[in-house]
């Protein structure tokens, strides 16, 4: 978003029913929810591989935003502080599993294993796509995931990731890279 | 017509990342609203829980120091001793048996008679 622009309406939205949950108004909170639920619980899914520990963290994401609620600055965009809770929690449960969380996706087929059917063959892509960037390092998969699934500029990466700008752009172009390694029988060689 | 898979990695990178960025979770809002207040409860407890435990701490704390010193309580359990009648007559009727052992003749009962009426 260029500076000159105001910004969007659903921004505003967000600050006047932050304030209200500040105020202990549980169906601001209720409208909150039912706002980003949606967004959070497919980043968190992206994150995690699987839909009931998703569902579990963005919950307690908005449990974390309400005890903040009182504190919140509208300095930056909503969205991306519940992306940053979000991250932050992902991190935790990684640390809690000991490892990088598995992903229904790497049961499925290698990605030369597809079968070459023009009618299945953008299923099998895309099936392609989200296995491949299940398998890449943590960074690298958060930060390809926040740009392209969630359409953020790198400033906003940066600040959810905590990490200067010029990571994020390092993390994307070796996510890339090993994306296209990846998908090669599609692609051609990186 | 839309461009065969496998043409653009980019625009097919976007494409099947786009299709897991909004997941609804039918119910969701309503869920979270009772977690909320669930974890507002719990929380209520233990600011009380953490309030009752302060407060006992700074009652306890205020005691030991008007307490004063180990030689301050000591005189505090000696003026306690001193006002309690029963602990004088024990040592009347202590002082009394000392003087019957000494000299048998006396009795034993005028003594502690003597020292308690102090108008005899």
């Amino acid at each position: 978003m260029s500076p000159e622009e105001l910004p969007p309406p659903e921004d505003e939205e967000d600050k006047r029913l932050m304030s209200l949950v500040a105020s202990g108004d549980d169906d601001a909170l209720r409208l909150l929810v039912h706002r980003h639920h949606a967004r959070l619980v497919g980043y968190l899914r992206s994150e995690v591989g699987s839909q009931a520990t998703a569902e579990e963290l963005a919950m307690e994401v908005f449990i974390r935003l309400h005890r903040a609620s009182s504190r919140w600055r509208p300095e930056a965009k909503l969205t991306t502080y519940l992306i940053h809770i979000a991250h932050n929690l992902v991190l935790n449960e990684w640390r809690r599993r000991g490892r990088k969380p598995t992903s229904a996706l790497e049961s499925a087929p290698e990605p030369g294993d597809l079968s070459h059917d023009s009618t299945r063959r953008v299923t099998e892509l895309d099936e392609a796509f989200r296995q491949a960037v299940a398998l890449l390092p943590a960074e690298q998969r958060t930060a390809i995931l926040l740009l392209v699934q969630q359409e953020m500029p790198y400033e906003e990466i940066a600040a959810v990731m905590e990490a200067p700008v010029s990571s994020v752009k390092t993390w994307i172009h070796r996510a890339r890279t090993r994306l296209r390694e990846l998908l090669k029988d599609y692609y051609g060689p990186a | 017509m839309h461009q065969p898979a496998g043409h653009d990695f980019d625009q097919d990178l976007a494409r099947a990342l786009a299709q897991g960025r909004d997941v609804p979770a039918p119910g969701f809002a309503e869920r979270a609203v009772q977690a909320v207040r669930a974890d507002r409860r719990q929380r209520r407890l233990v600011r009380w829980g953490s309030a009752l435990t302060t407060a006992a701490a700074c009652l306890l704390g205020v005691f030991v120091l008007t307490g004063g010193s180990e030689d301050a309580l000591a005189q505090r359990a000696r003026a306690l001793a001193a006002s309690d009648e029963s602990s004088q007559l024990t040592d009347i009727l202590g002082f009394a048996d000392e003087l019957a052992m000494l000299t048998p003749v006396v009795d034993r009962h005028a003594v502690v008679e003597v020292l308690i009426n102090p108008d005899l």
